[in-house]
């Protein structure tokens, strides 16, 4: 090991350990986004949506697709280059 | 009188029951929804402590010739185990086919050879929980030319065969004796007594079918009068039994589940005040 | 001829599959409501009732593109990808790559995203709560060995890189949020997918920190995941970011690392 290295995993380890007595003004930052509940457990009841007779085969639900347009949320997000940037 | 009907456990209303401990005979849950470790789950875990459960199962595909799952069947058992049920049922249906799940209850033959395969996978069920099972009749929205047995004769004869118990859905009667043609009375008359353990209430849709109404069990309604009616008809002549208000599609609140309850429990203290204290 | 149950299973699963089964036709009964009309009733059912499932382990895709899109959307996911068992909380795995190759979703390019951080929070909340590491277990442990520790993160837990603000635009779908708008030139986002004791939940990491936990993911040291992030980010700041991951309970279990 280098002295370089050396010097590197002993500012590791200090770092670390300063961490585990961490000020709460750095526990204050920590907050998550957001949740995801309990009232989303329930997708096996889904067991009983009305359904109908009606003749649509499946590629009229296919064409439907492509004929529908995006409506929602989506209009709030704005900017960027519509194609993907990969 | 003891409160003896239950009601139908959602999503919706985990959290208001968790905190408010609503008095009502049981609670369902359907096993599919619990199988995960969620928080869901361990709110369910603690319900235990005031609460009775009924464990509704509706994938174990019971009706399916190439037998059952024996993954999903570990699951549910584990589950059970788990929550230790008052009771457990799934239908008398089929929804797996080659490995690939359908999420409805297709409908069956009702013939010997069906029978045989039913009997041998609640056979099978019965072995891997330790314990009876109940077997509800499903909403039919079709017949097939070639069944030789009526639905509750098939019941009947499953319920010997295998030692299950039946769980009667009165709306599931209604809707399928419209849409098959069929008299809801004639379906009660020759039940095998001693087999029945539980009774489910629900709502259903009418579609229309080119200009044809058709029922569909749709579970997002109240109870309707000719359900309310079989099922003054069927406690007055087989006795009260523990009785579900399910509702799955347009959640009402709560209260409107307890509601239906208490009119399912006065039901029963009017048809049978007897078998209702013994229930 | 009269399907035997095996034959009459098959034609059934194949016919609400999308193939028509004229030999399962002859065999149901029809009157005023003809057998076909019947057994469309089933084959609606399925394909309608697995799209609501999806919905509800997709809603944040469903908000952004709202609910007849989303139907074309799931219809085609289920026509391609039934359900391999019946617990549907389990179902829509692949969803992700199907939206990101879906024509339609084309001019929507962060929604694939988006359906992944919907898969992510919904796989942490079937996951176990299980125990986490907290700054006291690590109280007995010798400073000079921590860098050689790796960590071991929470089951159901994932790491979400997106070259898109998909935090921003999560909370822009959520019901009841603003009419703001979110540009998509504020660049990528990383997020910490985490099981939580009453839900599930993201916390968004800054880049250091997101080549921290990447590395992390990987099963390598402290030490190695400390030099990965600060040479993606040299102003990463390990102390900070170690007592934050700690304070939000994100690490399951600590171990000797063998490897880098």
């Amino acid at each position: 090991m280098t002295k370089t290295r050396i010097a590197i995993a002993s500012a590791i380890a200090s770092a670390l350990a300063a961490a585990l007595v961490a000020p709460m003004a750095v526990q204050a930052q920590g907050n998550m986004e957001k949740c995801y509940g309990i009232s989303k457990a329930g997708k096996n009841d889904c067991q009983t949506a009305s359904s109908s007779c009606a003749g649509t085969s499946k590629k009229d639900a296919q064409t439907d697709a492509w004929l529908s347009v995006p409506k929602g949320a989506c209009e709030k997000i704005v900017g960027g280059s519509l194609a993907a940037k990969k | 009188m003891d409160l003896v009907t239950g009601i139908g456990l959602r999503a919706p209303h985990l959290a208001e029951i968790a905190r408010d401990r609503p008095a009502t005979g049981f609670l369902e849950i359907h096993a599919e929804n619990y199988l995960g470790a969620s928080p869901a789950r361990q709110m369910i875990e603690r319900l235990r402590e005031t609460n009775t459960f009924s464990i509704h199962a509706v994938g174990l595909s019971l009706g399916s010739a190439e037998g059952l799952d024996e993954r999903h069947l570990d699951r549910v058992a584990a589950l059970v185990k788990r929550l230790e049920p008052a009771y457990v049922s799934d239908h008398l249906s089929w929804s797996v086919h080659g490995g690939r799940y359908f999420n409805d209850l297709l409908p069956l033959p009702y013939t010997e050879e069906a029978l045989d395969a039913v009997v041998r996978n609640v056979g099978r069920l019965q072995e891997a929980l330790g314990r009876q099972v109940s077997i509800e009749n499903p909403s039919c929205y079709l017949a097939f030319a070639h069944s030789t047995l009526t639905e509750p004769e098939f019941l009947a004869e499953l319920a010997r065969r295998s030692g299950c118990g039946l769980l009667l859905d009165l709306n599931n009667i209604v809707v399928t004796a419209h849409n098959l043609r069929l008299d809801p009375h004639d379906w009660l008359q020759a039940l095998p007594d001693k087999a029945i353990t539980e009774y489910h209430l629900a709502g259903h849709a009418v579609n229309d079918c080119d200009g044809e109404p058709l029922l569909i069990d749709d579970h997002g309604s109240r109870v309707g009068p000719e359900a309310w009616s079989l099922f003054d008809e069927i406690v007055r002549r087989y006795g009260a039994r523990p009785t579900l208000i399910e509702w799955d599609t347009d959640i009402p609140a709560l209260s409107v589940l307890l509601d239906e309850a208490a009119k399912a429990d006065r039901a029963i203290t009017m048809a049978n005040p007897d078998a209702a204290r013994a229930a | 001829m009269q399907l035997a149950l095996p034959d009459l299973q098959a034609a059934f699963a194949a016919h609400v599959a999308g193939v028509d089964r004229p030999d399962l036709v002859a065999a149901v009964v029809g009157d005023t409501i003809p057998a076909e009309a019947r057994l469309r009733v089933y084959r609606h059912h399925v394909s309608h009732s697995l799209s609501a499932a999806l919905a509800a382990t997709f809603p944040t895709v469903q908000a952004l593109v709202g609910e007849a899109f989303f139907r074309g959307l799931a219809q085609g996911f289920v026509a391609e990808a039934l359900p391999a068992q019946p617990v549907l909380t389990e179902y829509g795995a692949e969803f992700p790559a199907f939206v990101a190759t879906h024509e339609p979703a084309r001019a929507l390019p962060y929604l694939a995203d988006i359906a992944s951080l919907d898969w992510a929070l919904n796989v942490a909340f079937h996951s176990p709560e299980g125990r986490r590491v907290a700054a006291v277990d690590l109280a007995g442990i010798a400073a000079e060995r921590l860098p050689s520790l790796s960590i071991v993160l929470p089951e159901g837990a994932s790491l979400i890189r997106s070259l898109y603000p998909i935090d921003r635009i999560w909370k822009a779908s959520q019901p009841g949020a603003s009419a703001d708008t979110v540009d998509l030139e504020a660049g990528r986002a990383d997020l910490l997918v985490l099981r939580r004791a009453d839900d599930a939940a993201f916390i968004v990491l800054d880049t250091g920190e997101a080549a921290f936990v990447a590395a992390l993911v990987e099963g390598v040291s402290l030490e190695s995941a400390a030099e990965g992030a600060l040479s993606a980010d040299p102003s990463f700041d390990l102390s900070a970011a170690f007592a934050r991951l700690l304070t939000l309970e994100a690490f399951a279990a600590l171990q000797q690392s063998w490897g880098g």
